[in-house]
């Protein structure tokens, strides 16, 4: 049977599941499935199923590459032919819906926690964390140099009394069980990073003048980041710390001199 | 709804801004700090549209200073499923602000079933195509509250089942719906030599009139076929084809793409400024010959750019 009375929408199904998923589509009626040659004009030079191939070899090149840019780090981590066989299954499963490439990679760690390798071991490898942590921190990235934000607000100095104290426009607190914000930093200075050992880690991710400003720091500065992202003031924060951590009071207020020029100093206050 | 007439009348009176450049992330700084003699930029309308960020913060700043013409590759107006509304929304919001001469895509489909290919897909090039995509045109026209520009695009096969020619569909186009055309003459080139037509008889037969725009590339000749790479020279009988349709069209807006392998910005102008040579029918530019010994596999990347490099200090 041919392609001659196939509607548009017929068409286009067929078209797509070719690109897509290549599967032979049968038309509205049943019978034979249709073949490239009923549907597709050969030329001087190729036959209809290598003009057909044109599209089909672009369409998951093309996916694949915009995929390992936005994965750099993960590409690196993983080795380009184990990150491919990764990226060519998620966009069998999760092909795109949108009409960004900007959000390709949404849904690609939680495919990754999905398809682990040991999923069905009751003893799970320690390797997969880490690659899924590090997919959802990228594509995290992405996000935030261009989410929308009041860019050009003034800056806290070192005088601006604490109460005027405010988190910059652009800040985002993350929690891992790997070290991935030291991880990324070292691949994208070219430093070729090893593979890392489990430790617990936190970062801020901040945006000054459209560039992401990424750093690292520890336990006790994300519990009080935290809770100043949660809306409480300098003194509040500082009084869940002593609380929350057993800190002594004197100890945070003597730590806190250098805790504030750090935070002014890595862009994380604006000045009310 | 806005009558064809005024759609196609106000195509006419489009300006005619020069030779223009794409808007490519690799040059904004450069574009920011230097503000070269550049008559105009083009700029991926969905490269903007959803940044808070960086991307947008540049846009603006270039739109004060230069005339910009907003380029999409996703309206998708041959597809079956239904126009995106909100795609459509964020292009109208964009225009507002960035007050482009005027908003153009592709004649294509990018997928089906709310799936997108990220391609630039062929149509099939009949009775019930045009009918269907004349009406989607008209509703994106009125929606847009303007007429649309439409780019024939590189196309790798051809259906069994189209009974018009593309030429002949374009002229259709414009005279069911006042829409205006970019006319990709190194898309014409690739096509006419995958699909084995003339490109010059192509060029000779669209309507003149209507053609806002012209783009120039560079291509990959892969030997049994072309691939549309805009990575590369334009080549000498694109060179050619381009002194054909810049006398056919009375001369309009020219713009050379290049949006992979993308040279350091003074290379790029560099290029585009060599249309000056082949805008008389002397031609006396220097060409680029294509031997067969240059002939490389290719990968069809026509949205290679969509996805922004994360800047970090």
């Amino acid at each position: 049977m041919g392609g001659d009375d196939f509607s548009l929408v017929e068409l286009q199904n067929w078209m797509q599941g070719m690109l897509v998923k290549y599967v032979p589509v049968t038309n509205s009626r049943g019978g034979e499935a249709v073949t490239v040659e009923d549907l597709v004009n050969s030329s001087k030079r190729l036959n209809a199923i290598r003009h057909l191939d044109i599209y089909r070899h672009s369409y998951i090149a093309r996916l694949r590459a915009c995929m390992q840019n936005q994965f750099s780090a993960l590409t690196y981590a993983l080795g380009a032919d184990l990150f491919e066989a990764f990226a060519d299954q998620f966009l069998d499963t999760y092909p795109s819906e949108s009409y960004t490439l900007n959000t390709l990679g949404e849904k690609f760690a939680t495919f990754l926690e999905e398809t682990r390798p040991d999923k069905e071991l009751n003893e799970k490898e320690t390797w997969p964390d880490f690659m899924i942590e590090l997919a959802g921190f990228e594509y995290a990235l992405s996000v935030i140099f261009d989410e929308p934000a009041e860019e050009h607000r003034p800056i806290a100095t070192e005088e601006t009394p604490d109460g005027n104290l405010r988190l910059a426009p652009v800040f985002h607190l993350f929690k891992h069980q790997y070290p991935v914000c030291k991880y990324y930093l070292d691949f994208s200075q070219q430093q070729e990073p090893e593979l890392p050992f489990p430790e617990e880690s936190y970062c801020v991710v901040t945006r000054r003048n459209y560039k992401l400003g990424l750093f690292t720091i520890r336990a006790a500065q994300y519990y009080f980041l935290l809770r100043m992202q949660q809306g409480k003031s300098v003194e509040l924060a500082k009084q869940d710390l002593i609380s929350g951590f057993k800190f002594k009071a004197d100890d945070v207020d003597a730590i806190w001199p250098q805790w504030k020029k750090n935070f002014i100093t890595s862009g994380f206050f604006d000045a009310v | 709804m806005k009558d064809k007439e005024a759609y196609s009348n106000a195509v006419k009176c489009l300006p005619n801004p020069g030779l223009g450049l794409g808007l490519r992330s690799k040059h904004f700084n450069y574009i920011i700090e230097h503000e070269p003699a550049v008559d105009w930029f083009e700029v991926i309308s969905e490269n903007f549209m959803d940044s808070g960020g960086r991307p947008r913060h540049v846009l603006r700043q270039v739109a004060e200073k230069y005339p910009v013409v907003m380029h999409g590759v996703s309206l998708s107006i041959g597809s079956t499923d239904p126009l995106n509304l909100e795609y459509l929304s964020k292009l109208k919001m964009l225009a507002a602000e960035v007050k482009p001469l005027w908003i153009s895509d592709h004649l294509c489909w990018t997928g089906v079933n709310s799936l997108n290919t990220h391609d630039l897909l062929p149509v099939v090039l009949n009775e019930e195509s045009l009918k269907h995509i004349c009406s989607r045109i008209n509703q994106v026209q009125d929606f847009l509250e303007r007429p649309v520009v439409f780019e024939n695009p590189s196309t790798y096969l051809t259906f069994k089942q189209s009974t018009i020619a593309e030429w002949d569909f374009l002229r259709y186009m414009t005279e069911e719906t006042g829409c205006g055309l970019l006319l990709d003459v190194n898309n014409v080139y690739v096509s006419g030599f995958n699909n084995d037509f003339d490109p010059v008889h192509y060029i000779n037969q669209l309507p003149h009139d209507s053609i806002v725009q012209m783009h120039i590339a560079g291509h990959q000749h892969c030997g049994d076929y072309i691939i549309d790479t805009h990575d590369r020279k334009v080549v000498n009988d694109v060179w050619k084809l381009f002194t054909l349709a810049w006398q056919l069209t009375g001369s309009v807006a020219t713009l050379l793409e290049w949006d992979s392998n993308i040279p350091e910005f003074e290379e790029y102008h560099a290029e585009l400024l060599k249309a000056k040579q082949f805008m008389s029918s002397i031609g006396s530019g220097e060409y680029i010959t294509e031997h067969g010994e240059q002939f490389e596999a290719a990968v069809s990347n026509p949205v290679d750019f969509l996805v922004n490099n994360v800047l970090i200090n």
